[in-house]
């Protein structure tokens, strides 16, 4: 009989654990990407910080905006190296523009949103994402001669695709 | 966790000793439940799968329509027209833009931007700025606060900037009146307002984010109230005065008003909040700034509008063209309420009645109720603040203008933002439905050399330029009259649809506009900000009048916002279409109408800039001539600076 006992109480507690800690952290990630246009991207983003399960929605965007800036900072010292060993002007000339958009992104735009989240005034949080996301358009925008095709194309798109899941997540607070 | 394999048959002997004579019954029973919870267990791995690795489609889901900017840029990936939805949302209209899109960075040199700082709008000599704060006037000096970054040109570090004026014009810096000092003011100093008592002492509320990051009222007031400079504050040491009733997020209660007397002698605020989405404002009296009662109803509530910041009530007459002090009540006076939508960064008002005994207001129209109806300003202004001014018996209206270039220009220059040049408010007699907005008169001071032009004939679809020296700081009032006989002969359209935000800007031609001005525009037009009108007759014969500001070739810069602002303006019959403009740098104020549309802009030229800045009139309609008088003038510098020798 104890063993039937035992085994009920286990389950029950495997079932509640289940459904309170699984569903319930899982759900709000599905509901809050759900609400952003990368969804898979948003929530492999989530899933892969263990900060995600026990984070509300304000703790979900501040997860993304550090990884914006760790995509960020990779991606500056991918354009560090290049310039290394540029040759061709226009091209030394481009990621010269990008280091400044890399480094307001680093340095502005997600200190800011991240204070904003902190603070509870999610507008400037918003607002900086946005500009994150133009910051690294304009970067990838200024290699004239290869549109979307840069030698950083993948680095400025992760950037760029990931402030916005930031910006959507940050208006949900708003 | 551990997972007992509930399918291994369990063994009969448990070793209880209660249940040996019930061995045999027992088997299947255990047997059923281990199944069970075996099936059971399985089927929550089951779902547990496939919730994980389910097909999930992207809603384009908003909270309203005015909300998430995210999805816009994707539906417009290789278009960098303006969005459907009007201006972008964003503290600074940043616009959000498609990936992938062909336009380079624009290499910002010193000259482009240092041409860019105003010359006689209010800004501080560097970082960061928001919301005005706590204007007021007291012996002989005008003061203004603002939200200020000390330390960098973004938001952040939050405390309150000071600066005195004469009048409204002539700004004095002085040292930073209120910083992140207390526990319920760490995480920032936040927007308040100033009231000022019977004896003529004055009181300042304002909201403080504590260090759990709750948002709070606290109490100021002067350190010396014989210091005409009120350089020195002190907070009441027994803040917070209020902190977010029951119902109320802690994180949707701030920027309390300047307090008005009700009819049983109490002074009484108001706090814009949310409940849900529903924007509303919650009432409070006080004796004393220091103990509160909430009402129990709101001041107001309008659903979908989200939350409602920096909420400011005043009344206006009727009748008089003064403005009103803020507890005046009674005959022949409407009463505003107005709003900062956090959802679209706009500034929204509504003008109505209000109930002083049970403190409500309702709105004269409620089709155009707070948030839903008229703004303030149709292009960058936000998070406005009136204060009456006893010294001028008038109401004066301070708004935040933010910047709409990238963040990394702001940071190249050291600063972001300017304040409106202040406007008098007065209720528009003759709508009814509208409020005016003026430049102050002092803003007069400033002008120089004068030039006027009389009569000029501007043909449908040509340009004509107008010899003016310097074009990067002026003060223009215009006049255009149309022929009526080209009014009644245009055939009405069955489309009713146009909106300037939508537009094709002043290229796109009409049969009764646009035509009006460009501003900031060089020889070749190269670059051009055309403030203009654009008529549409509808097929009842009605004609709409739409006052525009089109910022789409206003700069070859790429990181600059290029939306088209404006909206519907009422012409009374026998009106004159009239424009009033402030161009200074890279802000142009707009009026139209005398005020009752207003459409402030940043605009950020690269060759317009310096001497190469021209004025033209434009007529770019297809069956309209056009003739405009208007006076031009230079103008000259603030002088903006620190307070001498304090």
């Amino acid at each position: 009989m104890t063993k039937i006992i035992s085994l009920f109480i286990l389950e029950a507690v495997f079932c509640f654990t289940f459904f309170t800690v699984s569903y319930s952290d899982i759900n709000l990630i599905q509901t809050t990407c759900k609400k952003t246009p990368f969804y898979d991207l948003c929530v492999l983003t989530l899933k892969s910080d263990p900060r995600s399960s026990t984070a509300d929605v304000s703790g979900l965007a501040r997860i993304v905006a550090d990884s914006v800036k760790a995509k960020a900072i990779a991606t500056l010292n991918q354009i560090s190296a290049l310039l290394k060993s540029v040759k061709d002007p226009t091209l030394e000339k481009a990621l010269e523009g990008c280091i400044v958009s890399y480094n307001t992104i680093i340095q502005a735009d997600i200190p800011v949103a991240i204070d904003a989240i902190e603070k509870n005034n999610p507008k400037f949080a918003v607002q900086s994402a946005a500009d994150a996301g133009n910051e690294a358009q304009a970067c990838e925008n200024s290699f004239a001669e290869k549109p979307s095709n840069s030698p950083i194309f993948s680095g400025n798109k992760a950037v760029h695709d990931l402030s916005v899941v930031l910006q959507s997540i940050a208006s949900l607070l708003l | 966790m551990a997972d007992i394999n509930p399918l291994l048959p369990v063994s009969s002997s448990d070793g209880s000793s209660n249940l040996t004579g019930q061995a045999t019954c027992r088997r299947p029973i255990k047997v059923v439940v281990s199944i069970f919870f075996g099936l059971l267990t399985l089927g929550l791995f089951a779902a547990l799968l496939i919730r994980n690795n389910g097909p999930v489609d992207y809603v384009d889901v908003h909270e309203n329509e005015r909300g998430s900017l995210a999805s816009t840029a994707f539906e417009k990936a290789e278009n960098l027209k303006p969005v459907s939805r009007g201006p972008a949302a964003g503290v600074s209209e940043k616009s959000n833009w498609a990936f992938g899109g062909d336009l380079p960075d624009y290499p910002w040199n010193n000259s482009m931007l240092s041409w860019q700082r105003t010359a006689f709008h209010f800004q501080p000599e560097k970082n960061w700025m928001n919301d005005p704060n706590g204007p007021l006037f007291y012996k002989g000096w005008y003061h203004f606060f603002y939200q200020y970054n000390p330390n960098a040109p973004v938001w952040g570090d939050i405390v309150w900037g000071h600066a005195v004026s004469k009048d409204l014009i002539h700004w004095l810096h002085l040292p930073l009146a209120m910083v992140a000092d207390q526990w319920y003011d760490k995480n920032g100093v936040w927007t308040g307002s100033a009231t000022i008592l019977h004896d003529g002492k004055i009181i300042m509320l304002y909201t403080g984010s504590t260090t759990e990051g709750v948002q709070v009222q606290n109490l100021a007031y002067p350190a010396d109230q014989y210091d005409p400079l009120l350089v020195h504050w002190v907070k009441y040491p027994r803040n917070p005065v209020l902190v977010p009733p029951p119902g109320i997020g802690p994180n949707d209660f701030r920027d309390p008003t300047t307090a008005w007397l009700t009819s049983e002698g109490k002074w009484r605020i108001t706090i814009g909040s949310k409940i849900n989405k529903t924007g509303i404002a919650l009432v409070y009296d006080t004796k004393d700034f220091i103990n509160y009662e909430m009402l129990d109803g709101l001041l107001h509530a309008v659903p979908g509008t989200g939350m409602w910041e920096c909420v400011d009530f005043f009344p206006v007459s009727e009748t008089e063209n003064n403005g009103l002090e803020t507890s005046i009540n009674g005959h022949g006076i409407k009463h505003v309420v107005k709003a900062s939508l956090d959802d679209d960064r706009h500034d929204y008002y509504a003008i109505g009645t209000y109930n002083d005994r049970n403190g409500t207001w309702i709105p004269d129209r409620p089709n155009i109720d707070v948030g839903i109806g008229l703004r303030y300003d149709y292009g960058i202004y936000y998070a406005a603040k009136t204060f009456y001014d006893q010294n001028k018996k008038r109401r004066v209206l301070w708004g935040w203008i933010g910047e709409s270039d990238s963040e990394a220009a702001d940071v190249k220059k050291g600063w972001a933002s300017v304040q409106s040049i202040p406007r008098t408010i007065l209720f528009d007699k003759k709508t009814g439905t509208h409020l005016l907005q003026w430049p102050v008169e002092e803003i007069d001071s400033l002008r120089l050399k004068g030039k006027e032009f009389n009569q000029v004939r501007i043909q449908a679809g040509s340009v004509v330029p107008l010899d003016i020296d310097s074009a990067t700081q002026l003060d223009i009032i215009a006049e255009f009259k149309i022929d009526s006989d080209a009014l009644d002969k245009a055939t009405g359209s069955s489309d009713a649809s146009f909106d300037c935000v939508t537009s094709g800007g002043a290229a796109e031609r009409g049969a009764l506009g646009p035509f009006g001005l460009l501003v900031l525009a060089d020889e070749r037009l190269s670059e051009q900000t055309p403030v203009y009108f654009y008529m549409t007759k509808g097929s009842d014969g009605n004609l709409k009048t739409f006052f525009c500001n089109d910022q789409s070739r206003s700069s070859k810069a790429s990181d600059v916002d290029k939306h088209i602002y404006g909206s519907l303006v009422p012409v009374l019959r026998g009106e004159n279409l009239s424009i009033r403009i402030l161009v200074d740098h890279s802000i142009i104020e707009s009026f139209g109408q005398g005020g009752r549309t207003v459409i402030t802009s940043r605009v950020y030229p690269t060759k317009a800039i310096h001497g190469a800045a021209k004025v033209f009139l434009f007529n770019n309609a297809t069956e309209l001539n056009v003739t405009a008088s208007l006076k031009t003038w230079q103008m000259n510098s603030a002088f903006i600076q620190p307070y001498p020798n304090l």
